[in-house]
């Protein structure tokens, strides 16, 4: 009967320590997980606006970026198909000689990226084309990035091992000191139909992997069936005696 | 070989989780436990355990849950390692939007029918050989992904794979031959639960080994196919430790097994008629399909869809898919309690408006989910979304075991198929055509749980009631014994057969909620032979 008077005192005091010490405006809460919950409840909902009003720079639009520079890409080798990790692309960019002279004086960095064609798009959502710069996905593989050179510019870019099966064109970004794409230009024309090639992926396969695979999953079976059968005999054996 | 009656349908006893959802132990007097028998747990007479510690991993009653679960899980892990690979996988393989919404469909697909074999296969092996057959066999189809070279490969190896999601049954069972039944429903519950955990495991662990793996110098096509060694790996790991450490019964393996003619005492054809004839059955295996079937699609592309929408890292986004699954751990068995706790006061009633508050409510988050356009938002629907879907799953079935006391086997299978299928449906419609983006899908996936959850409404017991009606007023009709006893004809009741229904009516009669329970139940009578 004591213990409990002892403890309910002990209640009181820290309930009265609690508002005492609160310079908060807290909710008078009945304990302290609720209060915690609450906490992170309402720290969820900021970051969430917080988040949400991030709006501002996003919103850059392709439709927006001026075709300032002259991009070629051309395969080294004249073959139909480039076989990736192996074959090179020659690809050249410079400032376009009909705009105007110094309309590349806000470029910082250029940034030179592989694209895909239309055809490899279809049925491939990940690859969509969107106007918000923020949200395209036509050229997710850079190729290269580097400070940007008034001069022409000439690059023997070997295709990566990562590039997938498909049809590509290059695009060069002139991006300004803030990071932000300012100007384009692209090996293929508006519609990017012209001037496309085709890449072959590697398999990913290895004659070592496929003998491995084939080892283990031998190595189940047996083993399976070694078990059941030495364990049969077993229970044959032991039923006799 | 679970029940020693050795019913069709056996097998299945306990998959339903709703027997003791709170007994850590069996208190009841009428199990007798054997004092003579040396193990580490109490036992009963069959040597079934009586309590679950579960903490331990002594012979062979704890070690038996550990193995099982485990390898359930491994299967999960197994079955969905391609959905966080799936950005990679893509581009190795050229595959298209339908390509991967087929192979998702595939996965789920194979198990609705190896479920159904794998009863018939514990039965003739033994749950011990059942699964490490199944688990060891299947090591293979995870090991061929390294030949797969287009999107017909993809499909069929991950069909191939999807046939492991059977352990479930093998699991079940041998819980069934170790735990005795009035703590098997929680015993159930939570190896399931946990099972079902690796499909949100595997969204974190193969994208960690694919980057490893990467890192040491392999390139991006070749280290995914190098991934799945793991899964392989542990199906190989897994099924030696079921053989070597793992045993069929509590005193042994195959003693027991080697009871010749032992004649099944019920018929398979006349529990199906009973299991097919009663509406309750496929209004669960509609309802199934949208917590469970939803729960294994979004297994299939959450990954993928983080990676996309937000543009985050591989890891990181496995990171948060498997958030989704992890929730298995404590969600499904909260559906269980929330269930349990809702019939203490409103019997029937309340498990009814549970499972469709809780579904519902799923159903709702997953439409914000869909709408979400910042990523803390998306991270918090699919967070409370998993919590609605899982919970659904454990009080799903803490609703089955009373649809059915004759058919409960074949309607525990019926509402398992259920919820694969309803996966492969929400798979093939949403995610697998141009015509819905994947935030479309997973919008209109909601709005489809949540039309397909209303028909928790249609069912109604005439013993306790519905959600909207109250039960019958008819004095013959609103008995439990009348409902259970209608299962058998008039010359089976005459022959007795019918005995096991009325003790499970008398028990079950806590279900017409606080007023019945207080009136006459006494307090630790429970059903003790589901």
């Amino acid at each position: 009967m004591m213990a409990k008077d002892h403890t309910l005192y002990q209640d009181l005091t820290c309930t009265q320590f609690f508002h005492q010490k609160s310079i908060f405006l807290l909710p008078k809460f009945p304990n302290s997980t609720m209060t915690i919950h609450t906490l992170l409840f309402v720290s969820l909902l900021i970051f969430s606006f917080i988040e949400s009003s991030r709006g501002g720079n996003k919103d850059r639009l392709f439709t927006e970026l001026q075709n300032l520079l002259e991009v070629t890409a051309k395969p080294v080798q004249d073959v139909i198909v480039l076989e990736a990790g192996k074959d090179m692309v020659t690809i050249k960019w410079k400032l376009k000689s009909s705009g105007k002279v110094d309309a590349d004086a806000t470029f910082k960095t250029i940034q030179v990226k592989l694209c895909y064609a239309p055809i490899s798009q279809v049925d491939r959502p990940w690859r969509k084309t969107h106007n918000e710069l923020f949200k395209d996905k036509t050229c997710p593989h850079e190729i290269v990035s580097k400070p940007y050179d008034k001069t022409p510019q000439s690059l023997d870019w070997t295709v990566d091992l990562d590039i997938p099966t498909g049809t590509y064109f290059v695009r060069a970004y002139g991006i300004d000191g803030d990071g932000q794409e300012v100007a384009y230009g692209q090996s293929s024309d508006e519609g990017r139909t012209k001037n496309l090639f085709s890449v072959q992926a590697i398999s990913g396969g290895h004659v070592s992997l496929d003998i491995a695979s084939i080892l283990f999953s031998v190595f189940s079976v047996v083993s399976l069936l070694v078990f059941f059968v030495k364990e049969k005999k077993k229970a044959k054996l032991e039923q006799r005696e | 070989m679970g029940d020693p009656t050795g019913e069709p349908g056996s097998s299945m006893h306990g998959v339903t989780g709703r027997e003791q959802s709170f007994a850590f132990s069996v208190a009841s007097p009428i199990v007798h436990t054997d004092k003579t028998a040396k193990f580490d747990l109490p036992v009963d007479t069959e040597h079934k355990a009586t309590v679950f510690k579960l903490f331990s991993f002594s012979k062979p009653h704890m070690r038996t849950f550990h193995l099982s679960w485990i390898s359930f899980s491994t299967c999960f892990v197994s079955t969905f390692a391609a959905a966080p690979l799936v950005p990679i996988i893509r581009e190795n393989l050229n595959l298209t939007k339908q390509d991967i919404g087929n192979a998702g469909v595939a996965s789920v697909s194979g198990s609705i029918f190896s479920r159904l074999v794998m009863g018939a296969v514990c039965d003739l092996l033994g749950p011990r050989y059942g699964c490490a057959f199944l688990v060891m066999l299947s090591a293979p189809t995870v090991f061929s992904m390294s030949f797969v070279s287009g999107a017909a490969g993809f499909i069929t190896v991950r069909f191939m794979i999807g046939f492991c999601l059977a352990t479930f049954v093998s699991c079940q069972y041998w819980m069934s031959t170790m735990f005795n039944s009035q703590i098997i429903g929680l015993v159930n519950g939570t190896a399931a639960g946990w099972g079902n955990m690796g499909g949100g495991i595997t969204q974190l662990l193969m994208p960690v080994v694919y980057e490893i793996i990467r890192r040491a110098g392999a390139s991006a096509f070749t280290a995914w196919r190098i991934a799945f060694f793991v899964p392989g790996w542990l199906h190989i790991i897994m099924g030696i430790l079921v053989l070597t450490l793992g045993q069929d019964l509590p005193d042994g393996n195959r003693a027991a097994l080697e009871k010749a003619g032992e004649v099944a005492k019920d018929k398979f054809g006349k529990i199906m008629w009973y299991a097919v004839t009663n509406y309750r059955t496929w209004i669960f295996v509609l309802l199934y399909g949208y917590s469970m079937g939803v729960e294994l699609s979004t297994d299939n592309v959450i990954a993928e869809y983080f990676f996309d929408r937000f543009h985050l890292k591989l890891h990181t986004a496995g990171l948060i898919a498997a958030c989704f699954g992890m929730a298995n751990f404590f969600a499904r068995p909260a559906g269980g309690w929330a269930s349990d706790f809702s019939a203490k006061y409103f019997g029937m009633r309340g498990r009814l408006w549970t499972l469709w508050i809780i579904q519902t409510a799923g159903g709702l988050f997953c439409v914000w989910l869909g709408r979400a356009n910042t990523l803390v938002t998306a991270v918090v629907a699919m967070v409370l979304f998993s919590l609605g879907a899982q919970a659904a799953c454990g009080a799903t079935f803490a609703i089955v075991p009373f649809v059915s006391r004759r058919a409960l086997g074949i309607i525990s299978g019926l509402t398992g198929a259920g919820g694969n299928f309803g996966s492969g449906l929400t798979q093939l419609l949403f995610f697998s055509t141009n015509q819905f983006t994947t935030e479309e899908g997973l919008t209109w996936m909601g709005v489809m749980i949540v039309g397909c959850t209303l028909p928790v409404a249609f069912i109604h017991f005439p013993q306790w009631g519905s959600m909207f009606l109250p039960p019958s007023k008819d004095p013959v009709k609103s008995t439990e014994e009348h409902y259970y006893a209608s299962e058998w004809t008039e010359q089976e009741k005459q022959k007795n057969m019918h005995q096991g229904s009325l003790r499970f009516a008398e028990n079950a009669k806590s279900e017409g909620g606080r007023r019945v329970r207080s009136a006459a139940t006494p307090p630790d009578s429970t059903p003790n032979n589901v």
